[in-house]
């Protein structure tokens, strides 16, 4: 009985300490702040409904019958009630569970048009990103030929459809915004979609998904929303700045693909110290490396810069030239 | 009985106590074989976890780098599922099979002994691939190409090599099994009146020769894609290449055609030990034999029709998705089917609260929490959101550590007098399982709330301090179930040396391999009783009692 009491306890004591210890303390999945988030969250949350009274009921039986049916001063070998089933049990424990996986399949199929089908573009103005994952940073092209690296800015209000995909000399990886929805895969030889549409400006973080590699930790990824004619406004001043030569974008590179390997100050990390290396003087050596990877003995450098235009091989380069790594 | 034929004497050399063991054939030293190594691999696969429990427990800790990381992710994983899990089940199918069949051995005696050696090789090959050139391999378990072709070194390719020895193991150990079931149940063992352990071997046997050749082809499409040299000639395959037209995602379903019915692999024999345990402690019949037993044959077909539901996230069309998700819910069907049995079964029951008895309801308490979490896993849309997070890495290990791994505590320490013939001591078993239970649910149950938080596996560090909180919670609880694991060790070691000897049949059981003596004879049996019921021993004592007159049980 005391025992039975210490499990009853600790078990409490699971569910309550850990969520007193951390920051959201829910059993749901984070905000939704996009329909097919939300979507996806209604889904959980009627599930829940369904997994709470099982849960409660399973375990409320098994420690009723512990308690009820336990020993006492029973001898030990005597025997309990020989009963041997009861096909009417049975059959009633078979359906019960298939009436309610119905209930759940149905309503998810319900949900699934809002969660999955991207709002057509007839209906109004949809922006269109190309989302590229690849060792170990997110490069997202927006129609107009603008580029940026980890971070990307959305206007809010507007449905915003994704291609993710991953170069074919790339791995996979799985783009993953939690309030902005579920996540996909990036896989080398295969255009993937999916969209969001946030509903208020803010910034949402997430991360990659799935293992690639050595930094796949720190493939983060973030979705800047801004109210739209904010966005439009930064979307058309990164163009020409781009074109100038002037944007942030040499920047975001070294910190997005060069900086989680060799330290944001080239100080070194996984990928080798830069600071002082020839290589970054001489714009046609890094473009070489930035483009064809290579082996060294300590291990291999991606090929991160493989298909880059030559607009950002110079952003890096021209940043490089200004900003020479200090090692910090 | 057949007339035997006159023994061949063992040769000399063949007696000694290290050498006995080398060249025996005889199913329960293999079996012991088996659970022994399986165990030694147990802890070095735990250590593994706690390192990278250690690395995990604060945000931005230094203490392990990426490399080392993923391939502690990666043989992890895969040693927990092929040399542990698998294997210690294996070694109770080999030690149990026989006796609970009222057979002399499995079929083929040898074939079972090639089966433990080739095991012991492929774990040997696999733990000694971090000394491999490039370390050992670091792109997980499932090992997917890109990633897994890529990556420099041998390691990658001594874990196919592993895989590919112990999938050959495994595909032996297999046959054994389905051929004893068929071919050496005593007199009277119908398929009816078969222990359900021994049901759930016999699935666990098919499985295993439906599913492995589809992981073999897809680790050899694998290790061509690598390239491999024989003699002047350089192979170097494109089957998972995109450039050069192949399908990285092809993989996938090869690996997890395998994969998932390698989940009901280590569940069944699980359900097996359990559907034995609960009815003698709860001093009842299974309830609803048939029932039991025709659930474990419909999980081991529906969980052949499921594998995609590990591929939600790579872009099939939803009609696909949602014929996975159907399936996938199809099997919680008859594994609620088991549930409500087991616990039928303790109803109205005479319930004793011994170690292997607690283990088995710790199994029932945890493995419905992991079995719930995978309806929110089955539901494709939910799976895009918790799909590689710490909410996958906390249901699969509800299901296999607070599944499998508890029912297999419960077995050895049910089993354990019968193997050695001494009980393990009850007060270190107790704490073993408390601080066993504890531990579990204090290490994965946070890991729930990290996946819903938006924590990925298989990361190596996390900046974000909202999850410290959960992660060092989690650390926390596996020192607990590492303390545990020490008791358990040090129950063994002294039950060896100062525990009392107990009689054949200590727990009363209902099953044939009760009615010989602990530890059995080489031979098994020197006679079987003809068998009546799923109950042999049951019916024995019932006729004994009749025959005596006497009014009381003993």
């Amino acid at each position: 009985m005391r025992a039975l009491l210490v499990l009853a306890g600790s078990l409490l004591a699971l569910v309550v300490v850990p969520v007193a210890l951390g920051d959201n303390g829910g059993f749901t999945p984070v905000e939704p702040a996009s329909p097919n988030a939300e979507g996806i969250h209604r889904s959980w949350l009627f599930v829940s409904i369904f997994i709470l009274l099982i849960f409660v009921l399973v375990e409320t039986l098994l420690v009723l019958f512990v308690v009820r049916f336990r020993r006492r001063r029973r001898d030990r070998f005597e025997d309990g009630a020989q009963i041997h089933g009861a096909t009417r049990l049975e059959l009633m424990w078979t359906l019960f569970p298939v009436v309610i996986l119905v209930a759940i399949g149905a309503f998810v199929f319900y949900e699934l048009p809002g969660i999955a089908n991207v709002p057509s573009a007839a209906a109004g103005d949809r922006l269109e990103v190309r989302v590229t994952g690849r060792q170990f940073y997110w490069q997202y092209e927006y129609p107009n030929g603008v580029i940026a690296i980890d971070t990307m800015r959305a206007p809010a209000g507007v449905p915003v459809r994704l291609e993710v995909v991953s170069p074919d000399d790339d791995v996979i990886h799985s783009w993953w915004i939690p309030a902005l929805g579920g996540k996909i895969d990036a896989i080398p030889g295969t255009v993937n979609e999916t969209w969001f549409e946030a509903d208020e400006p803010g910034v949402y973080t997430g991360q990659c998904a799935e293992l690639c590699g050595l930094q796949h930790a720190q493939m983060l990824a973030s979705v800047e929303v801004l109210p739209e004619p904010e966005f439009d406004a930064w979307l058309a001043q990164r163009r020409t700045e781009q074109t100038a030569g002037t944007s942030e974008l040499g920047e975001e590179t070294w910190a997005g693909v060069c900086a989680k390997c060799h330290g944001l100050s080239g100080e070194g990390g996984i990928g080798r110290r830069l600071v002082g290396s020839p290589v970054l003087a001489d714009p046609q050596a890094l473009e070489n490396i930035v483009r064809n990877g290579r082996v060294t003995r300590r291990g291999q450098m991606p090929a991160v810069g493989s298909g880059w235009t030559s607009e950002q091989i110079d952003a890096l380069t021209n940043y490089l030239e200004e900003n020479p790594p200090s090692g910090g | 009985m057949a007339v035997s034929p006159a023994p061949t004497p063992v040769p000399t050399w063949q007696r000694g106590r290290v050498t006995s063991w080398l060249v025996t054939t005889d199913h329960k030293r293999i079996g012991i074989l088996y659970i022994g190594t399986a165990l030694v691999f147990f802890v070095l696969a735990g250590l593994m976890a706690m390192a990278m429990r250690l690395q995990l427990a604060r945000a931005d800790a230094g203490l392990i780098g990426p490399e080392r990381y993923n391939e502690l992710v990666t043989i992890h994983g895969t040693a927990m599922v092929f040399l542990v899990v698998v294997p210690i089940l294996a070694g109770f199918g080999n030690y149990l099979l026989p006796l609970m069949l009222g057979a002399r051995d499995v079929a083929f005696p040898r074939l079972n002994a090639l089966s433990y050696w080739l095991f012991l090789l492929g774990g040997v090959i696999l733990m000694l691939s971090f000394f491999a050139s490039g370390g050992a391999a670091q792109a997980g378990w499932t090992s997917y190409p890109p990633l897994s072709v890529e990556q420099a070194g041998t390691g990658q390719d001594l874990w196919i090599l592993s895989i590919h020895v112990l999938t050959a193991s495994s595909l032996a150990g297999a046959i054994n099994f389905i051929v004893t079931t068929h071919g050496m149940r005593t007199r009277g063992m119908t398929w009816t009146r078969m222990p359900l352990f021994v049901w759930s071997m016999y699935i666990f046997a098919w499985l295993l020769m439906a599913v492995l050749p589809t992981l073999s082809a897809g680790l050899t499409l694998l290790l061509l894609d690598r390239g491999i040299s024989i003699g002047p000639w350089d192979i170097q395959t494109h089957f998972f290449a995109p450039a050069e037209g192949g399908a990285p995602v092809l993989y996938q379903h090869a690996f997890w055609f395998f994969g998932h019915p390698e989940v009901y692999v280590m569940a069944l024999p699980a359900f097996g030990i359990v559907s034995e345990v609960i009815p003698v402690f709860a001093r009842k019949p299974i309830f609803g034999y048939k029932a039991v037993a025709f659930s474990t044959v419909a999980i081991g077909f529906f969980s052949m029709l499921v594998w995609a539901h590990h591929m939600f996230t790579v872009g099939m069309p939803n009609a696909l998705n949602g014929f996975f998700m159907v399936a996938s819910m199809i099997i919680a069907v008859p594994t609620g089917v088991k549930i409500f049995n087991w616990l039928a079964t303790l109803w109205r029951g005479n319930i004793s609260f011994d170690t292997p008895m607690l283990f088995v309801l710790g199994f029932l308490s945890i493995f419905t929490i992991g079995g719930l979490s995978g309806i929110y896993l089955a539901a494709f849309p939910i799976d895009w959101q918790v799909h590689d997070t710490y909410f996958v890495v906390a249901h699969f290990h509800y299901v296999i550590l607070g599944g499998s791994v508890f029912a297999i505590f419960g077995g050895l320490y049910y089993w354990w007098p019968k193997m050695f013939g001494k009980l393990l001591g009850e007060t270190l078993g107790k704490w073993h399982f408390w601080l066993m239970f504890v531990g579990f649910n204090l290490t994965f149950f946070p890991q729930h709330l990290l996946g819903l938080d938006g924590m990925p596996r298989r990361i190596y560090t996390y900046s974000d301090e909202g999850w410290e909180g959960y992660n060092l919670t989690s650390t926390i609880g596996s020192w607990v179930m590492a303390v545990a694991i020490l008791l358990f060790f040090v129950n063994i070691l002294r039950t060896s040396r100062t525990g009392a000897r107990v009689g054949n049949d200590p727990w009363q059981a209902d099953t044939l391999e009760w009615y010989t003596t602990s530890p059995p004879p080489p031979h098994n049996f020197d006679d079987v009783p003809y068998v009546t019921s799923a109950r042999p021993l049951y019916d024995l004592r019932r006729r004994l009692r009749e025959q005596r007159g006497a009014r009381t049980s003993f």
